[in-house]
């Protein structure tokens, strides 16, 4: 295994779904469901059965809007809030009406939701509003579920196929996309009618302070080739410098889900055990007050579960230990930490881009279609804010829906025969070298600069060093970067997308030219938040001249509109106190 | 520039007394996200190939004799 | 032939082969691919599998079922659950826990009655979710069993089923000598509205046992019964505070004007938890007795309090 075969194959289909984590099997299943006729593929780099983010199942659903619990109108007005105004609220609107019939056909599947002695979900209450949180104790056998029903339905499924480029045929039209067998260097060119993108988050643009490169908070497999990809295919993507770091374990990098702990009585505190969080929903915002908390005399900072009954905090850490993220458990019992006796300690993540937790995505509509005519994005990777685990699962099904009808009604787009000779040139080049810098070199590098200067607070002058450095370090990687195995070649293809992205990162959030979201997007030169220049969106794209640009978009007007002292019921809240 | 190999200290430890790669088992090689596991031509038993490691731990889950185990690498131990 | 990238759609008839294979860790294997067809025909000789000599086997085959649904797989299941090694038999439970159609319960009546206690008690767990009518006298007749946890799984069956008729029963169940059983009847008694339940909910409230309580405090605001207040009240200087915040939070539910004063002094608790949840519970009262308690924390040290107090004091407004 892994070394390098030459060869090409050819394949057709009306429906590509590229990334079969938690939005692309559930996308494939729906067109397919649709038209039973057609033919649907699955594209995964690694292998659907536990592939992507889930792959151990999740600690629960953050925002399930369910009948009786909350209405699609009030989380439509809250994410719009937490995202600072910043939403196209047809997509999200369109999630919350959707998403309640998504959590009952995936029990149908056999994903086990938390129930209560009545049978009925047991949802719970974490954010000071709504009520959104339903959760999975059980749900390590997600993946299996799902994988269950894509071979019940017969879906054509292809692991260990990494996508590196889509294709764009003569008349602007989605035409398929160009992939690499990652054990053997196989090329596979699919034609398609339509092309689902669903490759999860940029989960490898940051570093985590252990140095090593794929202990990420995301899922290490998702380097952030479908953004690069869409940028290179000519779709816009949004509000890059929205980025994405989340709160988490210190040194082990995972989650220490707050949402599973806040309703047994847990919490996030500071050195002196004492909450100090006063942002509601999670969100730039929130991460902003941890970051300040970090850095002030009160820090570190901490999950707190040491004031509860011995009980529930074995019950909350029985829960952290068995799904999601297992190892958790191994981590604390090497440190010999136990809940019920010591605070957690805690840090922020590495930045990356991602619409689950933050808004950082491929420019999608409601139907989740991107710019590219025939092109869909869903689940991390598209613009849809703080979308989650449930939204990946809802507006993957939507785009599947919408892309078998599209497919329906078009024929194949041509393809310049010429974009794949230079994509296999482009991809084979490292592995025509005798010697130079192996990929993890260089992925180390670009994603120390990552951290050095584009971590927040983004100051503009880092920031401009930092596009330099990345252009350095992209002659290296096309003139010296040496892959010696199939393997290697698919770390080196990786790191041609965490640069796309470093180079995304900076771009986009040297235009906005204000601070929002948080920590997100705090720029010293530029404080404040300017409603007036720019409440928009910053669409980063492919121009003319090949060179990467932004532009303005405008928000769509407001589906549910925001009063202004409903704006209030949640600002006044979080004014810190007096004393 | 020439490569050189330097060591590392690797998460996975494979029981190659449990392990039935050698019956046609490749479960764990199969799940793995990264795909850093193998099965060695020279034992025909499960291994980790490549330091390139999520501690996710679906190798272990799905192994069906147990002869995984996934440990926290020791930089971030 | 033309290339196919795809994963393969195996043949059953080799995989039954492999079956038959000497070596057992073929049949493992086997076993496993089988699990990964996904077709309906692989059921059939998985179950087979479930009376192979060894052990290992036939807990493949137990775990592999867990894919599959349908009466035949349950019919196949409840061979593994009686399995004399105690791994295949719990395999085969969880993996009767995974069934979803209603259809898949009648192989497992039978075993209902089993003389191992973790047999009957794996079968009430299989029919749970399965949510047959027809399960309910069964399982009304398991909660006498002598084995606690059996009890506990009837009391699951029960509960899903939702049926006025059985609150006898499930009153009852909330006095049983073991603490687990009560706190899940008490949790069964959820979906009614009746005076008896209120009644076993309000006795709950003195348990023994914390959990029992805090189950109970929380259900009876749920079920918004009117009638829970003045016992709420009395029970609201429990030694626990988790189950103090359950009875707040129901005496909120309840919009109790009376306890209002009961409430606004645990806003002076030291414990954050009881400060918030106080504040919460006097915003969904919100009465104007509230004002003067919540007025004092405007300015608590911890911004959870510092919001539900706002919060509250807009809603009086
Ligand atoms: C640690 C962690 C905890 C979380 N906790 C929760 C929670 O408790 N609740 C909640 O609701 N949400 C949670 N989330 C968020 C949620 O899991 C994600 O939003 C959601 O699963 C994203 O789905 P996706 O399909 O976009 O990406 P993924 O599920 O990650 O799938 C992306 C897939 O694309 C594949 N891929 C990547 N690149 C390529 C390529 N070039 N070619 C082919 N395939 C490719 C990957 O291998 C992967 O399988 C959590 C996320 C993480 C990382
Ligand atoms: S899953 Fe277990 S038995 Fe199978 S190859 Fe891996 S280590 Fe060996
Ligand atoms: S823990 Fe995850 S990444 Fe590491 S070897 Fe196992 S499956 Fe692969």
């Amino acid at each position: 295994m892994d070394e390098i075969t030459a060869g090409l194959s050819e394949i057709d289909c009306d429906v590509l779904v590229i990334g079969g984590g938690t939005a692309g099997p559930m996308a494939a299943y729906k067109a397919k469901m649709k038209n039973p006729d057609a033919k649907v593929v699955l594209l995964e780099k690694a292998n659907v059965k536990r592939s992507g983010a889930i792959s151990m199942g999740m600690d629960g659903l953050n925002n399930a809007v369910i009948p009786g619990h909350s209405t699609p109108e009030q989380y439509t007005k809250e994410i719009t809030i937490a995202n600072d105004g910043i939403v196209d609220q047809a997509a999200v609107l369109k999630y919350a009406e959707n998403c309640f019939e998504m959590i009952q056909e995936l029990d149908r599947f056999g994903i086990r939701f938390q129930k209560d002695e009545n049978g009925d979900y047991d949802v719970k209450k974490v954010h000071h509003m709504g009520t959104y949180v339903l959760p999975m104790p059980n749900g390590e056998t997600v993946k299996k579920a799902l994988y269950r029903q894509l071979r019940r339905a017969r879906i054509l499924i292809s692991n260990r196929y990494m996508a590196t480029r889509l294709l764009t045929g003569k008349s602007g039209r989605i035409a398929g996309a160009i992939a690499v067998n990652t054990r053997t260097a196989e090329f596979l060119v699919v034609r398609a009618k339509t092309v689902i993108m669903s490759m999860g988050a940029a989960g490898r643009l940051g570093l985590p302070t252990s140095g090593y490169l794929f202990g990420t908070y995301e899922n290490a497999a998702n380097s952030g080739e479908g953004y690069a990809m869409a940028y290179h295919a000519g779709a816009k993507l949004a509000n890059l410098e929205c980025f994405q770091i989340n709160p988490l374990i210190k040194d082990y990098n995972g989650p220490a889900c707050a949402y599973v702990a806040g309703p047994f009585g847990g919490y996030t505190a500071n050195a002196k055990g004492e909450r100090f969080i006063e942002c509601d929903y999670w969100s730039g915002q929130m991460m902003q007050e941890f970051y300040k908390e970090l850095q002030s005399g009160n820090g570190p900072v901490f999950l707190r579960l040491n004031h509860l009954r011995q009980e529930t905090a074995d019950h909350i850490e029985h829960i952290l230990h068995t799904v999601e993220r297992p190892s958790r458990g191994r981590f604390h019992e090497a440190r010999g930490t136990r809940y019920a006796q010591t605070m957690i300690e805690m840090h922020i993540s590495e930045i990356g881009f991602c619409s689950g937790h933050s808004a950082s995505g491929v420019f999608v509509d409601e139907c989740a279609r991107t710019t590219v005519p025939g092109l869909y994005a869903a689940g991390d990777m598209a613009s849809v804010p703080h979308n989650y685990m449930l939204g990946a699962f809802t507006n993957g099904a939507i785009a599947g829906e919408d892309a078998i009808d599209f497919a329906a009604e078009v024929d194949f787009d041509a393809y310049d025969r010429a974009d794949v000779l230079a994509e296999q040139e482009r991809v084979l080049a490292p592995t025509r070298r005798e010697d130079g810098i192996p990929p993890n070199q260089i992925e180390y590098k670009v994603r120390r600069l990552v951290n050095d200067y584009l971590q927040p607070p983004k100051v503009s002058k880092k920031y401009e060093l930092a596009q330099q450095r990345f252009a350095e370090a992209r002659e290296d990687m096309e003139q010296v970067m040496v892959a010696r195995d199939a393997h290697e070649l698919m770390r080196a293809l990786e790191v041609s997308s965490i640069l796309d992205c470093a180079d995304m990162a900076a771009c986009a959030s040297l235009y906005r030219a204000e601070s929002r979201w948080g920590l997100y997007h705090w720029r010293t030169d530029y404080p404040e938040r300017n409603d007036d220049e720019w409440k928009c969106h910053v669409l980063l794209g492919k121009q003319d001249d090949g060179t990467m640009g932004c532009e303005k978009r405008a928000v769509q007007p407001y589906i549910v509109p925001i009063s202004d002292d409903e704006k209030d019921a949640y600002y006044k809240q979080r004014i810190t106190a007096e004393a | 520039m020439p490569l050189a190999n330097t060591s590392t200290s690797v998460p996975v430890v494979v029981d190659e007394d449990k392990c039935i790669a050698d019956k046609g088992c490749t479960v764990c090689v199969d799940v793995c996200p990264l795909d850093v596991l193998r099965i060695s031509e020279l034992t025909g038993k499960a291994y980790m190939k490549f330091d390139e490691c999520w501690y996710c731990m679906p190798c272990e889950a799905d192994c069906p004799t147990g002869a995984v185990t996934v440990n926290i690498p020791y930089l971030l131990k | 032939m033309t290339f196919e990238p795809f994963e393969a759609f195996c043949d059953l008839d080799d995989l039954a082969e492999k079956l038959r294979d000497a070596d057992p860790g073929v049949r493992r294997v086997a076993v496993m691919d089988l699990a990964d067809t996904a077709e309906p025909g692989a059921v059939a000789l998985i179950g087979s599998a479930l009376h192979d000599g060894v052990p290992e086997v036939r807990l493949q085959a137990a775990i592999a079922l867990g894919e599959f649904d349908g009466r035949d797989c349950a019919q196949m299941l409840v061979v593994g659950l009686v399995d004399a090694d105690h791994r295949v038999a719990r395999a085969a439970a969880d993996s009767l826990a995974e069934l979803k159609d209603p259809a898949a319960a009648d192989p497992i009546f039978p075993l209902i009655a089993h003389a191992a206690p973790a047999v009957r008690a794996g079968a009430l767990r299989g029919i749970k979710e399965l949510r047959r009518p027809d399960a309910l006298p069964l399982a009304l007749r398991a909660l006498d069993d002598a084995d606690p946890q059996v009890r506990v799984e009837a009391l699951g069956v029960v509960g899903y089923l939702k049926v006025e008729e059985t609150l006898p029963a499930l009153i009852a169940a909330s006095r049983d000598a073991h603490a687990e059983v009560r706190r899940t009847a008490v949790g069964a008694l959820g979906f009614s509205r009746s005076a008896h339940a209120a009644e076993a909910l309000i006795r709950a409230l003195s348990d023994s046992d914390w959990s029992v309580r805090a189950a109970a405090a929380e259900i009876l605001g749920k079920g918004r019964f009117a009638r829970a207040v003045a016992p709420l009240m009395a029970a609201f200087e429990d030694p626990e505070w988790q189950v103090q915040v359950k009875i707040m939070r129901s005496l909120g539910q309840l919009k109790a004007a009376e306890a209002v004063p009961l409430i606004g002094r645990s806003l002076e608790a030291e414990i954050s938890n009881l400060r918030k949840e106080a504040a919460a519970a006097l915003g969904e009262i919100a009465v104007p007795a509230c004002r003067p308690y919540l007025e004092g924390f405007v300015d608590d040290p911890d911004p959870d309090v510092r919001k539900n107090v706002r919060w509250a004091l807009g809603r009086i407004e």
